[in-house]
Parts: structure tokens; sequence; C-alpha cells
């Protein structure tokens, strides 16, 4: 073991012990004094302290240059640790660590203040650094299930509610059977091709005599192409299932039923989290797969293989979240679509990547950073927004905000406008910049329908701002009290900090996302 | 020693900002408040860092941060507005005054400089070098009177809004101070992104002043406004984002400066779709028939303030970048659909608009559909693009600005009285305000369009050019004869409103003893009666700014129309500088031969010695 191993695996290694000191932290200490002892007052911040070191270390490791640390080669395929997997855990922790200063508000206030919280959130963020970094089916099931077995249990973290539970129990069933069909789809490549790994199957796929269209032309002269071609069912309903699969993390139309279940009856700050760092994840997830195992011509052309079903999962994805987002009553649950129709833009991206890898990955790394921040200062305000028993959820809660509490309402308008696409927000730059690269790139069609579902998004997120700024509370309607909590204000400082610089000053991150891309 | 302070003056916005974060919040002890300056210097600082560095090029004569400081100055206000306290209404009123006007003061400065060939006040700063973004402002003779229009009419406007508005003060003046700093950044951007952000800028102070202190059915008159302006403008960026493309294969680089992307030639179906993509974005924002309807909405639901800076700034956004971007980009195909489009102004614009302003009964909506049918006027005149019409449309958008805003005043006015803007419940009004029916009279003949007031100059100057344009086909002088009668159509709908309104026994005795104008009233509406016989009796002062660019645009547009005259399948460079940039003066000379030799290939009539010949005509005749 090379020191400079470490020095690479530290972000990683960071996350892990620092979870595992905490959690026996957390077990030996006894809180006596409720206010200033909880769990939370002692973990919230030492959980993102971890998290922020974590992506420090990464930054570090990005200034200092992967390609300075020969040594982490050695752990291809199962970790792959470049600029791409290191860009990712920044944006997988400083989505964690938002989502632990908003816990560290949200659980004490609402009476669901257990120190495992943490510790599970860690560990999950352990798990999804793992699946970015990961370039094996192997090391991709252990980060997947690393990472959704911790999720289920924030899922699950409000016990005494069914609605909590439900959430659970669906998103668990759902992802197990998603978990369980990219492992079918793995075996499957497995079985034609000799390969778990990812560059390993890719160049199999591409190289040799495995075609997908069997020719009469061509007589194999050997065996193993024979059983190559005998192969090809195997390799179309292997690449169908791990599509499926991962269309069912990444939450894409029709695959995306236990999405706004499980965002609506998870505690918020477990929301954030799922909406942030597995969706992040999960794409990461996604290019890995489709980009290097399944990027030989034929695969990856128009024509013969998995763009266009990409495209229509864009667009299904895209108008479906968009149409019902609008419809919702619960603002929680607009969220919830809202993610999923940012889901469906990426996926615009995706394909556009078979054309130009580059700038495809950059735009989804800027629009996924984008994303983070504005949703986590989204969800976060929406917690700072109700009190314990007056949880904010409807936008009848919203009534009055902007009269009531203007600086919490001109926070959540931000984040709104952001996600919207509304210039100069971070949001903004990253649509403009992903919807650049589909028309570089031939995909106008794609692009024009992505920008026409943004105008309905816009017309969801601007009801927000209807409500708080444009009514008052019926009178003896209940009102949402806001909350006070540091952390909390903590996150939303840090969210709209990035929001409005990611967005009035994109270059510097927007030269280390092409890099990363690279 | 030197050094030192070189470098501690190079670090100013950072001291500046800690000063601000250390001082200004109200914090109980020494080192919260040095904590918090530290981290606003520190902020300042990485922002600093971040900043890619400037470029400059200075002209003598033009200081290059005044258009910063025009957009710069509200920007910065509309902020401290929001750290101020809400208690105290008056300063906080005082303060958006204060600044409303000193941009006034400071914008008067650029009528110093002759607004000669090529841009004016140029400021050019990288902004995103990896993208070919650059922060790029500059006015010519074009922008130049609507930078002036929205200095003058956003503080006229704000005042008049403090008088009738009590509630959220603070709210209303963010609004106004960050509405002012969006559209003067649209009037002079020129580079696409930055247009595009100050584009979209603009409509959110607006869909709060529309939504917050509007009347009952406010919300969905402003989720219309929003959305109508939104669903265009997305095209715009798809098709903003094509033409990039297009001039990134063709040069190498990226770029989203217009000046460059002017360069650009496309094929001509491309060409059609990318000015159609643009267009419809623009005619939703002047608006067009049938794309109109969110107008009379937002006009109605909106407060007097917000009325008059949409009719009077925002719409004009509208025919603005049209001339600027959709023509100025794709001159052919602009060409070509000018003769349709040029229809679809008159009969949906100028005659339908007047027909529905008639049968109103709502004063506002009124006014609302008169103001489709003068941009009717504005947006023939962009059409028929001979230098007469088009001079003509910019000075009528100023006239529009300066009457259509008057208007919008006054009905508020009896708004504010009476609470209701039936038409049915005036009447005889002129016994009980004498003053305010002579100014409404004065205004009313303005927007009419009757010799001597601003409206007649500019409805002439467009309807002379319309005859002689040779881009409208056969029907140029149909779309002339058209237009002259609306002028009468429009005499019908004002005069019998006024007829109705002040005229005639005073049957409402609620109508009996109300007040007539007041001191605020009066001091809003007193520039705006100055503006009026202005324009109208020496319109060569406006003129003969905006001559120089409109002949210049005209220049170009004309070359380019007829590069494009030749099928192309594929984009390609105008090679020649002389199209893509400013005109300087031999290479002019050797231009005018080029396009003498040209002027027979032209469809329809030959424009341009007729058409500078019926513009001085028409000179001569409005300065006597």
């Amino acid at each position: 073991m090379n020191a400079n191993i470490l020095l690479g695996l530290s972000p990683l290694l960071i996350v892990a012990v620092g979870a595992l000191v905490l959690m026996v932290v957390e077990a030996l200490s006894r809180f006596r004094d409720e206010r200033l002892e909880s769990p939370s007052a002692s973990l919230a911040v030492s959980s993102s302290v971890v998290l922020f070191a974590s992506a420090i270390a990464a930054a570090g490791v990005w200034f200092y240059g992967p390609e300075n640390l020969p040594e982490v080669s050695s752990l291809a395929p199962w970790l792959l640790l470049d600029r791409f997997s290191l860009f990712f855990f920044v944006i997988l922790t400083l989505g964690g660590a938002l989502s632990c200063l908003l816990a560290g508000g949200y659980l004490p206030e609402h009476k669901l203040d257990r120190g495992e919280f943490y510790p599970l959130l860690l560990l999950s963020t352990v798990g999804a650094m793992t699946l970015a970094a990961a370039g094996d089916m192997l090391t991709i099931f252990l980060g997947l299930e690393a990472m959704s077995l911790g999720v289920y249990t924030m899922v699950a973290f409000r016990r005494g509610s069914p609605r909590s539970i439900e959430a659970a129990l669906k998103y668990f069933l759902l992802g197990s059977f998603a978990a369980a069909l990219l492992l079918y789809g793995g075996a499957l490549l497995y079985g034609a091709t000799g390969h778990t790994d990812l560059s390993g199957i890719g160049s199999q796929l591409a190289n040799t005599g495995l075609r997908l269209v069997k020719s009469d032309s061509e007589v194999p002269s050997d065996m193993l192409l024979i059983a190559y071609d005998n192969a090809v069912p195997l390799v179309m309903v292997g690449l169908v299932l791990i599509l499926v699969g991962l269309a069912f993390k990444v939450s894409a139309v029709p695959f995306h039923m236990w999405t706004p279940d499980a965002y609506e009856g998870a505690p918020t700050p477990a929301t954030t989290y799922m909406a942030v760092v597995v969706k992040a994840a999960a794409f990461a997830l996604m290019l890995r797969v489709l980009l290097i195992a399944f990027a030989d011509a034929k695969t990856a052309s128009w024509g013969t293989g998995w763009p266009p079903v990409v495209a229509g999962l864009a667009v299904a994805t895209m108008t479906v979240a968009n149409v019902i987002a609008v419809r919702q009553e619960s603002v929680k649950r607009m969220l919830a679509y809202s993610s999923i129709a940012h889901a469906g833009t990426l996926l615009i991206a995706v394909v556009a990547a078979t054309k130009a890898t580059q700038q495809a990955e950059a735009s989804m790394i800027y629009y996924l950073l984008a994303y983070t921040v504005s949703t986590a200062g989204a969800f976060g305000t929406l917690i700072l927004c109700g009190s314990r028993g007056a949880e904010a959820v409807s936008y009848e809660d919203l009534a009055g905000l902007g009269r009531r509490h203007p600086a919490i309402a001109f926070a959540f308008s931000l984040f709104l406008l952001s996600l919207a696409g509304v210039p100069p927000l971070a949001g903004f730059f990253g649509k403009f910049y992903l919807f650049r690269v589909a028309i570089d790139n031939g995909f106008t069609m794609l692009a024009v329908l992505g920008l026409l579902n943004s105008v309905i998004a816009a017309y969801y997120y601007l009801r927000v701002l209807v409500v708080m700024y444009m009514k008052e509370p019926e009178p003896g309607a209940p009102i949402a009290v806001p909350m006070r909590s540091g952390y909390v204000a903590a996150a939303l400082l840090i969210s709209a900090v990035l929001v409005v610089l990611l967005g009035l000053l994109p270059n510097g991150t927007l030269e280390a996302a092409i890099l990363a891309a690279g | 020693m030197n050094s030192a302070l070189g470098s501690l003056i190079d670090l100013w916005p950072a001291l500046v900002a800690g000063a601000f974060g250390a001082f200004v919040p109200k914090r109980p002890s020494w080192w919260e408040r040095a904590g918090v300056g530290l981290i606003a210097a520190l902020l300042a600082m990485f922002v600093m860092w971040m900043w890619p560095g400037a470029e400059q090029q200075q002209v003598a004569g033009e200081w290059p941060h005044l258009l910063n400081v025009l957009i710069g100055l509200p920007l910065i206000g509309s902020f401290f507005i929001l750290f101020m306290p809400r208690q105290s209404p008056r300063v906080l009123r005082g303060l958006t005054l204060g600044i409303l006007l000193v941009d006034l003061l400071a914008s008067l400065w650029l009528l110093q400089v002759p607004m000669s060939t090529g841009w004016h006040f140029v400021y050019v700063h990288e902004w995103i070098p990896a993208f070919g973004i650059r922060y790029h402002v500059a006015v010519d003779g074009i922008s130049l009177w609507l930078v002036l229009l929205t200095t003058f009419i956003t503080p006229i406007a704000a005042y008049v809004t403090f008088g009738s508005i009590k509630t959220r003060i603070k709210d209303l003046c963010f609004s106004f101070l960050f509405l002012q700093a969006a559209m003067i950044g649209a009037f002079v951007a020129l580079d696409l992104f930055l247009f595009y952000v100050f584009w979209e800028l603009m409509l959110i102070p607006m869909y709060l002043m529309i939504g917050v202190w509007g009347s009952q059915d406010r919300i969905k008159a402003a989720l219309k406004f929003f959305l109508y302006t939104m669903a265009g403008s997305v095209l715009m960026l798809a098709a903003m984002l094509y033409l990039v493309y297009t001039y990134s294969q063709l040069t190498g680089e990226v770029s989203f400066s217009l000046l460059a992307l002017n360069k650009v030639l496309l094929p001509q179906q491309a060409q059609l779709l990318c000015f159609w993509a643009f267009a419809i974005a623009f005619f939703i924002k002047v608006p067009m028939f049938p794309v109109h309807t969110w107008l009379p909405d937002a006009h109605v639901q909106a407060p007097t303030g917000g009325s008059i800076i949409l009719a009077a700034i925002l719409l004009k956004m509208g025919t603005y970048a049209y001339l600027r971007f959709a023509m100025g980009l794709f001159p052919w195909a602009a060409g070509t659909q000018a003769a349709n489009l040029a229809g679809v102004a008159v009969l949906g614009g100028i005659i339908y608009g007047a027909l529905c302003s008639w049968k109103q009964d709502d004063f506002k909506r009124l006014v609302a559909y008169s103001s489709v049918a003068h941009l009717g006027y504005v947006m023939l005149g962009l059409f028929a693009n001979t230098h007469t019409s088009t001079q003509g449309a910019l000075l009528q958008m100023v006239n529009h600005g300066v009457s259509t805003g008057a208007l919008f005043l006054l009905v508020g006015v009896i708004y504010d009285r009476r609470h209701t803007r039936e038409i049915s419940e005036f009447g005889g009004l002129a016994k009980v305000m004498p003053v305010y029916a002579a100014v409404f009279l004065v205004v009313t003949m303005a927007s009419v369009g009757v010799p001597g007031t601003n409206g007649f100059v500019g409805e002439f100057m467009v309807i002379m050019g319309t005859y002689t344009s040779p881009y409208l086909g056969k029907f140029h002088w149909v779309d002339a004869a058209v237009a002259a009668f609306g002028v009468i159509l429009a005499a019908v709908y004002m005069l019998s409103v006024v007829q109705k309104v002040f005229f005639g026994p005073l049957k409402n005795p609620k109508n009996a003893h109300l007040p007539d104008l007041n001191v605020r009233e009066g001091i809003a509406l007193v520039p705006l009666v100055i503006m009026i016989f202005v324009i109208g009796l020496f319109p060569s002062v406006f003129l003969s700014r905006s001559s120089q660019s409109v002949s210049d645009f005209h220049t170009r547009n004309r070359l380019v129309w007829n590069e494009s005259q030749a099928a192309n399948p594929e984009p390609r460079l105008l090679t020649n500088d002389i199209l893509a940039g400013s005109l300087s003066g031999s290479s002019r000379d050797e231009l005018m031969k080029r396009l003498e030799a040209l002027d027979g290939q032209e469809p329809g009539r030959k424009p341009d010695d007729k058409g500078s010949k019926d513009e001085t005509l028409a000179i001569q005749e409005e300065s006597k």
C-alpha cells in the first residue's frame, strides 16, 4: 500500500472513517440537556465538517493532479479516480453536507432527533462516491447498495408516521427491484463478453467479432466468434435491463412512480439527500455505463442503439413530470416532480454525449452542481418555513410569507427562480450550457422541447412566488410559523452564495467541469 | 510604500464591502461586526479573483463607464433598498426617486456626443471567456432615445405610484429600481447572452408589480404576462444557440457578440427558422396580433405606475429588439416576410386594435388596445424598412411612450378618485375637473396624431415610408392607405371617449365633487405634456441623432439582403468587414457606389433617392 493511493482515496476514506468515528461517538455519548446536547447539536456540524473536509481533499487531489498519482491506477477498473470522479466527489459531498446541516435544524424541531441519521447519511455518501468512481459491475453494485440501504433507512426515519413507512417501503421494494435488474443485466453482459469491468465490456463490444446484426457473408472462423454471435441477444437483453435499472435510479418516466411518494413521505432532509446526492450519483453511473461500456459505433448510434430510447425517456420524463407538477397542491410533491423533470433535461445531455462526450459530460456536471445547490436551497427554505406541528407543505401554508418573513421568501424565490432557469442564476447557466451542447450536436428538436418544458416548469415555480407575495392567508387558516435554526440558515447561505456565483461568474467552474469531463 | 498603497487601492471593492458589512447591519458586539465585515471583504476578494481580466478601448470624450453607471446605479440601489428598514417609507421613496433622478441626469450625458457612425460609450469586459460571452454595452442612434425614454419615464411612473400605493413600499421601490436597471441593460446590450439575461430579468419585477399591487384578477394577469414572454424567449434562446454554433463552425471561435454574429449568413431555410424564433419572442412583447392577448389583461390589472412602464418602455423592448436583432441578424428573412407581416400589422394591429378600443367599456382596456394600434404603426414602419419609415418608427416608439404613458397616468387619476374605470360611470367631468379635462384633451390629441403634437410626426413618417417601401410588394400603397385610415379610427375612439367622459350633462352624482389634479399629479404630467409639444414641433432634434445609425443599418441591411438573394446551401461568413462592423469614412463611399450598382436588383421600386427626399420633405414640413 502506497501513500499516494491513500492520498488518492482520501476523499472516500475521510467520509468512511468520519462516519465510523461519529457513530462510535454518538453511541457512547449521553445527552442530558436536550437543548444543548442533542445528537443533532453535536453531530450535524461534525458530519458536515467531515463532508466538507472530503470535498477539500478531493479539491486537493484535483489540484495536485490525479495524473501525478500513477499508483491509483492500480485500483482500476474497480475505482477510477480521475478528474470526473473528483468533481463528482465535490458535488456529492456538498449535497451531503447541505443535507446534514438541514437535518441539524429539522430533526430536533420535529422531535426526530436520533443520532443515527448522520452516520447513515455519511455511509450512504460513501456509497454514492463509490458509485461515481466505479468502473466495474462489482463496485457499481456495492456502491449502489451501500448508498441505497442508508437512504431507505433515512426515508423511514419518522417511525411513527405511516406515510414515512409507506414511502420507505415503496422506495425499498422498487429500489431493490432496480438493483436486481441492474445486476441481472450485468450478469448477462458478463456471460456475453466475459468481462465485468465497463471498459472491458466496451472494448469487447467494439473490437471483437460481436455483431449486433448477424451477417451471413462473414462466416466466423473460430469458436469464440460463434459464441459471440450467439451472445447478441444476451447483450441486447443486458443493455435493456441495465437501461431500465438506471432509469429507475434517475427516476425517469415511466419508472418514476416511486419518486413523488418517497420524496413526500421522507423527512425533508432525507428528501433533499435523495433529490441531490442519489440523483447525482445515479447520473454519474449512467454516464460511466453508457459511455464506457456501450459506446461503440453501433450501440451508441442513433439508428441501432440506445440513444433514441434515452431521448424518448428524456422527452417523456420532462413532459409528464412538468405537467403533473403543475397540478400538485403540496409544495414538497411539486419539488419532487420538478426533480424528475430536471432528470429528463439531463437525459438530453446523455443523448448528446454520443456525439460530443466531453462537452456533454461537462454540461451535465455543471447542471448537476447548479441543480444541487438550488434544490438543496429550495428544500432548505421549505424546512425553514415550517415549525413543529406546522410543517409547510401545501401552497396555502406559504401565503403571505413575503410580507411576514421577507428574507425567507426572498431566499425561496432565489432558489426557485434558479430552478426555473431565470438568468443570471446558476440554474439558468446550467440549462444554457446543456441546451447549447444539444444544439451544437444537432439535437435541436430535443433542445426546443426541453426549452418549451422549462416554460411549463416556470408556471409551477412561479405559483410559489404568487402565494408568497400576492396572497394573504385565509382568515382562520393555519399559518406556517418559520422555525429558527442556525444550521438551516448556514446551509441556505452557502447555497444562495453558490447559486448566485455559479450563475454570475461561471467561468472558473466551467473550465473545471470541462477538464473533469475530458 | 507606493506599491503597498497601490495594491490597497486595487482592493477597494473588498474594503468597501468590508466596511459595508461591518457598519450597516445592526450587530450588538464589535466582534460580530468584524466577523461580518471580514466575510464580506473575503467574498468581494473572491469575486475579484474569479472575475476575468478586462480589455478596454477608450474613445476620447466618451466616458466608458457611463452605461455601467446607468445600469449599475439602480441595480445597486435596489439591493441597498432590501437592507433598509421597511418602517420608514419616506426614506425609501426618497432614495428611490433620488436614484432615478440621478440616473436621468447621468443619461443626459449621452446627448453630449454626436451619434456618428458606429457605437458610442462602448464598454467591453470579458465575462465568461470559455463561451466567448462578454459584458458588452454601447449605444448608437437607435438605442439612444430608448435609453433616454427609460430614464425619463421611470421616475415619473415611480413618483405617481408613490402617490397612490401605500402598501409594501419597500418591495415597490426594489421593483422599480431593478426594473430600471434591467430595461436600460436590455437596450444597450450588444452581446446576445447579456441581452437575454436582461430581457429575462425585466420579467420578475414587472411580474411582481402586476401581481402584488394590481386589481382583482392580478394573479392571472401576472402569470399570463410572464408565461407568454417566457414562451417566446426560450425559442429565441434556441435560435441564438444555433446561430452561435454556426458561427463557431465557421470561424472556430465562440462568440455571442452581436457584431460577430452579424457576419454569419445563414442559408435561406435556416435564416427563416431563426428569424421566426426571434421574431415570435419580440412580437409577443410588442404585442402583435394574434399574440397580443396578454396585454389588455396585464394593463388592466397593473397599478398605474406598472401600466405606464409596461406601455411606455417594455413594449418598446419588443420593437427595438425586432429592429436590432431579428432584422439585424436575418435581413433576408425579415425582408421576405415583411409584406405579410405588414398586412398583419395593419389589419391586426392598427385596424383591429382601433376597433377593439372603440368598443371597450373599461377605460384602461381602451388605452391598452390603443397601444396595440399604435404599435401597429411602429411595426409597420419597421417592416417597410425604408429610411423614413424606420426613423418614423423610432420616433413613434418615443411618442407612444410619452403619450400613452400620460394617458395611463390620467386614467389612474380618476381611478384613484372613483375606484372604477367604467366609462359609463362618468360624464360631464369637464365641469368639475377643468384642468384635468384640458390635459386629457391635449394628450388625446397627441395620441390621435393631430399636427403640432408628437403623434403626427411619427405616424406621418411611417405612412410615408410605407408608401415608398420596396419590401412590401404590390401592397405598399394599400398598407399606407389603410394605415392612414387607422388615424381616423384613432380619432373616432379617442374623441368619442373624451366626449362621453368630459362633456354632456353631469349625470352621476358621485362625480359632482371630484377634486381636480393635485400637485403630485400635476408635477408628473408637466414633463410629459412638454415632451409632446417638443417632439411635435422640433422633431429634427430627435431625428438628426438617429439618422446616421438608421442609414448605416439600412446600408448593411440592403447589402446582406442582396448577398442572401443567391441560393446558398451552406452557411458562410460575410467576408467584407464593412458588412459586419461599423462604417468608416472612405469605405462608406465605396459602399455607396456598390449600393448604387445594386439598385436595379431590388424588388419593387427604387427606394433610396426617393425615400431620402421624402424624409427631408417630411422633416422640413414638421419643423415648420
